[in-house]
């Protein structure tokens, strides 16, 4: 935003007053025809900003489960190792929007595909303003899974939310697709040698007596 | 938060009905002539641009460089996919991919076919992995030239990849995911090398390809067409350069003969057919864009059931971008006990879509079958009138990615400036307004260009059901065309259903 000038004239600041009535008018009527809502794309995971708030970026993700309606948020939104984050919990139940008021345990786990899955527990809260606050720090970078686990109407409720510390690997996939493609060329080369080696034996084969029926 | 775009205003809806209405009627009374006369323009006979158009069709070195170009940028995409900012919509892979590419491609096919195929950085890179040269032939280099085995010749593979490319990208979300982006890429270029190592030709682009072949079954629907110069010129060939190739350039890499060409879904516009004719006897021409699916397209089992997969799966495109889906998979989520990211809701709602869709478009062919006590079976109808389905998704596909392309496209600049998203934040609420209002073009505009693609999706429908009906079904009295009513339904109820997710608020992509 541009500040205005010393030598601005008081008509000149009304006309500008005016005009700036009209831009906000016009933003407030594009603003109603472009309607807002405060909900994310369910399970997926959001990042979000307030320029009106000092809170740092989070990264938020909305889902359900059974009767609740559950949103998770991380502060800060691309957490690091050793550096302090948050987990931020609420769930409020779908049929009269009643926010949950029991324990959660939280605990954290390695999101591997194979070998030892390594479960922590992380701690367990009570609501402070309906809001379950987890702190965490992790030592190394990778992907991880922050499991919430609380019990209504005696059913137990276990949810799953994916959490990454640090970048991710960038060259992974691109070591993956080159050895793929270097595997799937040599291997068609090998065959292509032997089927040609074939070749050379069946032509000399077929060579050999005729030389003796010429000789 | 997310921000929905408005939809299409309640005037420009009723102006479409009118259309149907009068097209409708039209079907119904108006004589249907033997063939369809259409008027086509041979670029290369064009005062001034002939020249230019036939230089273009014998070179190389524009299409080479227009190849190196996309490959640099593709390489960029990867890499800011796998190293830039996960944030969305400061990344250059989702932005450009997404918003970008995928919207504007399919706007493409219309005024220049399946140009994309030419230049498509997943084949080139293939080619130049598999056959060690630019662009000069080669007998086979690393490949084994393998027959494709029958079950796999046909575009089954390429309607299932299609499913499995629309589950990643609204079920699993990666448009929203610069890695996973750059992932799927990596993987496209690994499907294409390995299937231009293992077979011949370009069996990938023929056969498995979900983009190129949406491209192909699309172009059936361009205003552009490559075809001999001279129909006489081809007749007396003996030669086929255009199908085997010349000494310097490559053949056709999906077999196809130049003099015999009706339709473009196989055409990769590559251009060696132009480059190999000794002749110079093929160039670029515009042609009316029903020209195909009117009477030309010969209709094949396979290739119908992927007209009828693009028709379904465009129409759920719209409808998962509509917020009232995410209340219909919170319902479905809670009645199957689904959690987390919704994926077997999710998945369900996807085969019901296209189940929906299949069911009523073979119902159609039934009832039109039973009414006109036609001798053909139901396998022929079933592949004829499948051009029926493809401008109706064609339409709603333009329409659709228009709006994406014209109110997303707008930060496109920035990310350019920065494509890894270094140092950026999230887009605040301030920001995506900025966006969503700094559009390409105005909205009336934009209004108007929709309701007139959903008006010529459904002319070309009602003038394939006229042509295609009249020359299938047994010829009777005047009212003998109320057979035609089951198809007619049909057409205006999918334009409907279209219309009316047009006229829903869409939610912002990123």
């Amino acid at each position: 935003m541009s500040a205005i000038p010393a030598s601005c004239t008081m008509g000149q600041m009304s006309d500008g007053r005016g005009i700036m009535n009209k831009v906000l008018l016009l933003v407030f009527a594009l603003m109603a025809l472009v309607p807002a809502q405060a909900h994310h794309v369910l399970g997926r995971p959001a990042y979000s900003l307030n320029e009106d708030s000092n809170t740092p970026p989070s990264m938020q993700v909305e889902t359900q489960i059974g009767q609740y309606d559950v949103t998770y948020m991380v502060f800060p939104a691309f957490p690091r190792a050793g550096e302090r984050g948050r987990v931020n919990l609420y769930a409020t139940r779908l049929d009269n929007g009643q926010a949950f008021a029991g324990e959660v345990r939280f605990t954290v786990r390695d999101d591997k595909w194979f070998g030892d899955k390594h479960e922590e527990t992380l701690g367990t809260q009570l609501p402070d303003d309906h809001v379950y606050r987890q702190g965490f720090v992790f030592k190394e970078d990778g992907d991880y899974i922050i499991t919430a686990e609380f019990e209504a109407d005696g059913e137990p409720y276990i949810i799953d939310f994916p959490l990454r510390i640090g970048q991710p690997a960038g060259v992974g996939p691109i070591g993956v697709t080159v050895g793929v493609i270097v595997l799937i060329l040599l291997g068609v080369n090998l065959l292509k040698r032997k089927q040609l080696a074939r070749v050379k034996v069946r032509y000399a084969r077929d060579e050999l007596p005729q030389k003796a029926r010429e000789q | 938060m997310i921000m929905t775009h408005p939809g299409l205003p309640e005037n420009w809806a009723w102006l479409v009905m009118a259309g149907m209405l009068v097209g409708g009627i039209w079907l119904l009374l108006a004589s249907v002539p033997k063939s369809p006369r259409m008027r086509v323009i041979s670029l290369a006979s064009v005062p001034l641009l002939g020249p230019v158009v036939r230089k273009l069709a014998a070179s190389r070195g524009v299409l080479l460089l227009l190849k190196v170009l996309t490959v640099l940028v593709f390489l960029l995409v990867i890499v800011a996919g796998l190293f830039g900012t996960p944030i969305p919509e400061r990344n250059l892979a989702t932005l450009l991919t997404w918003n970008l590419w995928w919207s504007g491609l399919i706007l493409s096919v219309f005024f220049l076919g399946s140009a994309w195929c030419a230049i498509c950085p997943w084949d080139t890179l293939a080619q130049w992995l598999v056959r060690h040269r630019l662009w000069k032939r080669v007998d086979s280099g690393s490949s084994l030239n393998l027959r494709v085995p029958r079950w796999l010749a046909s575009v089954w593979p390429a309607l299932f990849l299609f499913v499995a490319l629309t589950w990643l990208e609204l079920g699993v979300g990666i448009t929203t995911s610069p890695y996973a982006t750059a992932g799927i890429a990596l993987l496209m270029v690994v499907l294409a090398t390995a299937s231009l190592a293992l077979f011949q030709r370009k069996a990938f682009c023929r056969y498995f390809c979900p983009v190129g072949r949406t491209i192909g079954f699309y172009s059936q629907l361009s205003l552009l067409e490559l075809r001999p110069i001279d129909g006489d010129t081809c007749a007396r060939c003996t030669t086929l350069e255009c199908y085997h190739g010349s000494d310097t350039i490559e053949p056709c890499p999906t077999w196809l003969v130049m003099g015999r060409m009706q339709q473009n879904t196989y055409c990769l516009s590559c251009g060696n057919c132009g480059q190999s004719c000794p002749q110079q006897n093929v160039a670029w021409r515009i042609r009316p864009p029903s020209v195909e699916a009117l009477h030309s397209a010969r209709p094949h089992w396979d290739e119908a059931w992927f007209m009828i997969g693009l028709l379904a799966l465009t129409g759920f495109h719209g409808l998962t971008m509509m917020p009232f889906w995410e209340t219909w998979m919170r319902k479905l989520a809670q009645v199957i006990g689904d959690s987390g990211q919704l994926l077997w809701s999710f998945s369900i709602g996807l085969v019901a879509v296209m189940a929906i869709i299949a069911a009523l478009y073979a119902a159609t062919i039934a009832i039109t079958k039973a009414i006109s006590h036609s001798r053909l079976d139901f396998k022929r109808l079933f592949s004829t009138f499948a051009f029926v389905a493809l401008p109706l998704a064609f339409a709603y596909h333009m329409a659709h990615n228009l709006n994406h392309l014209v109110r997303e496209g707008s930060g496109i600049g920035a990310v350019f400036a920065n494509p890894l998203g270094i140092d950026t934040a999230p887009l605040s609420m301030m920001e995506k307004h900025a966006r969503s209002m700094h559009m390409w073009l105005s909205q009336d505009t934009l209004f108007a260009l929709q309701a007139l693609l959903m008006l010529l999706g459904f002319w070309i429908a009602v003038q394939v059901i006229r042509y295609r009906g009249g020359a299938l079904l047994e010829p009777g009295s005047r009212w003998s065309r109320l057979r035609l009513l089951p198809l007619l339904g049909f057409a205006i109820g999918i334009t409907g259903f279209h219309l009316w997710l047009l006229m829903q608020p869409m939610i912002m992509r990123m």
